[in-house]
């Protein structure tokens, strides 16, 4: 007779949970309301949609505050784990993803919206980044990774057009390569420390005084090619332009934003007990991609001709520079990376969303791309207003000052100098100049020239996309005022998590 | 001879090699996603015998996990492969070429 199982309910420590059964349940509620009565209006979904983000982004503020004062806070037999890492980049997911589903309600019909199923996918999506950056289980980790991965491949799909079932194919496979990576370098980690768990798998190197580097080494590899594919870090970027241009605008700015912070924080909590434990080969590494990575994705954008697959290039840069925080690993770093983030958030899903207010159902004839540059001659004259929001946005993204993404960029750039790595900091100025030029190429294009084709631009715009254009015009001019309570919060939190 | 955890690990390698290999070089979007599925479940047979070498349980939930995930993976990729070869009548790797640059 086995002995009954008896658990106290306060143990688990259901709190931890709550964030994620509350996408859970957003997504569960969409398809039961689709069930009951079919053919509902998108608007309804999209509602359902942000009240749930609403409630989620609620209960994270709510857990903000306990984190001030204590580290972390475990749940479920220590396989759920909150601390300041994961409510920071569980905000900047919510609040993300809060800005994008208004994109779905467009002046023009597109095919993936009228499913309720896109709305239930992208809450199931969000659960999973979530489940992602809120535990140190490997396991969990490499669930939440694949639920929310697997998710996105269809909602890339769900465009319906060649271009896109083409990109979903290409980041499938991609992925599908990044998670046998992952599961094998688990499994090495797995086989050299007998726990799963990042805390103990370091406390058992520690203890060992990392006697088996080389294996280790191996494990640190599979890992490292695995968010690097995650991440688009070159040589491992090839998949992002094509993907990028393969999905709709919004999605395809949604996915430069909210992938790639839940996998910086994955990254940050696997690598950096490793770097500041001297493995000096894997800084070396590290040092290499991050350059690499700025660099030859910028000259990459350089030649485009297409705004999308240059903003494509422009985020691997950017991921790419974001990257250095980790390498530099110290708190200031880490604190710059979330900062950088938040105002990048703003400003390249406003970048984005310019790109989707001018979307045409179809292809003009004689046209191989939706938003060359060609598209954007002579702005001013027809579309004053959102010439000037597309020039406010590009400034911003060239790290121009007083707009937002300039300070995450002196941040970033001035913990580089007080950790000492001078070099990299110069780098990193000078790949924010060489970005400059393409960012300027479009408002001289928008600015200079004169219009060529008819006055279409403004073609899908509605309410909400204006609204949400509004808003990250507005964070992005008035970032300068939130910048310094926004470190002291981020600070705080990154700090008391041990980062 | 007796069979140790290290001839497991080396099985486990291969394995993933020959996955490795297949994704590398197939160009069939099936045999690319048979690839995929070796190279996951070369990692199940590592970590069901270090699970057993340890005497812990974990590793064969990781497993199982893995199989759950290989099986959703494999889901959506036939899905998609489905609707690729619904629209263009070839499920050969280099149809998917519309994208440069």
């Amino acid at each position: 007779m086995l002995e009954p199982v008896n658990i106290a309910f306060e143990s688990l420590n259901f709190a931890t949970l709550a964030p994620m059964l509350i996408a859970i349940v957003g997504a569960l509620t969409i398809l039961v309301v689709d069930l009951a009565k079919g053919g509902l209006n998108k608007s309804l979904y999209v509602m359902i949609s942000l009240l749930f983000l609403i409630l989620d982004f609620g209960a994270l503020t709510d857990f903000a505050g306990m984190f001030k004062e204590n580290g972390t806070m475990l749940g479920f037999f220590d396989v759920m784990m909150m601390d300041g890492l994961a409510i920071l980049s569980q905000l900047i997911i919510v609040g993300a993803s809060m800005l994008f589903i208004p994109l779905a309600l467009t002046s023009k019909r597109f095919h993936e919206f009228s499913y309720p199923e896109f709305f239930s996918l992208f809450m199931f999506m969000i659960a999973g980044f979530q489940f992602m950056v809120a535990t140190d289980n490997l396991i969990l980790i490499f669930v939440g990774l694949e639920t929310a991965s697997l998710a996105l491949y269809t909602l890339i799909a769900l465009h319906n057009r060649n271009k896109s079932f083409e990109a979903a194919v290409k980041y499938f496979t991609m992925g599908a390569l990044a998670a046998g990576f992952y599961a094998f370098g688990s499994m090495i980690f797995y086989a050299l420390s007998g726990s799963v768990e990042l805390n103990q798998i370091k406390d058992v190197f520690e203890a060992d005084g990392y006697a088996n580097i080389g294996y280790i080494l191996v494990g640190v590899v599979f890992l490292l090619a695995s968010f690097a594919f995650k991440l688009s870090m070159v040589p491992f970027h090839t998949w992002t332009p094509d993907v990028y241009e393969g999905s709709s605008a919004a999605l395809a700015g949604y996915m430069s934003i909210v992938p790639k912070i839940a996998a910086f924080v994955v990254t940050m909590r696997i690598f950096e007990f490793l770097i500041h434990s001297g493995v000096v080969w894997l800084e070396v590494v590290l040092y290499a991609g991050v350059v690499i990575t700025m660099t030859a994705a910028n000259i990459w954008a350089l030649v485009q001709t297409d705004v999308k697959r240059m903003l494509a290039y422009s985020s691997i840069s950017h991921a790419g520079f974001v990257m250095a925080a980790i390498m530099i690993g110290t708190t200031q770093a880490n604190t710059a990376l979330f900062l950088y983030w938040i105002l990048f958030t703003f400003t390249n899903l406003g970048a984005f969303t310019m790109l989707w207010v001018s979307r045409q159902k179809k292809l003009p004839a004689g046209q191989s791309s939706d938003h060359s540059f060609d598209k954007f001659s002579g702005m001013v004259k027809t579309m004053p207003v959102a010439a000037l929001m597309m020039g406010l946005f590009m400034l911003s993204l060239a790290g121009l000052p007083p707009f937002g993404l300039f300070w995450g960029k002196v941040y970033m750039i001035a913990s580089a100098v007080s950790a000492g790595y001078t070099v990299l900091a110069f780098i990193m100025a000078l790949n924010s100049a060489i970005a400059g030029y393409y960012y300027i190429k479009v408002i001289v294009y928008m600015f200079m020239k004169e219009p060529t084709n008819e006055n279409n631009y403004m073609i899908n715009a509605s309410l909400s996309l204006k609204t949400i254009i509004g808003i990250a015009a507005f964070a992005t001019i008035f970032a300068v005022f939130a910048v310094s309570p926004l470190m002291e919060f981020i600070s705080v939190l990154v700090y008391n998590s041990g980062f | 001879m007796e069979i140790t955890l290290t001839h497991y690990l080396v099985l486990s390698t291969i394995l993933f090699s020959i996955g490795l290999v297949g994704i590398m070089r197939r160009k069939n979007l099936l045999m690319l996603f048979f690839a995929t599925e070796i190279l996951l479940n070369a990692v199940n047979v590592g970590l069901a015998a270090i699970s057993h070498y340890y005497n812990d349980l974990t590793g064969q939930l990781f497993a199982f996990f893995i199989i759950a995930i290989a099986a959703s993976e494999i889901a959506v990729g036939l899905g998609l492969l489905i609707v690729w070869y619904k629209r263009t009548g070839s499920i050969d790797l280099d149809t998917l070429t519309s994208m440069k640059g």
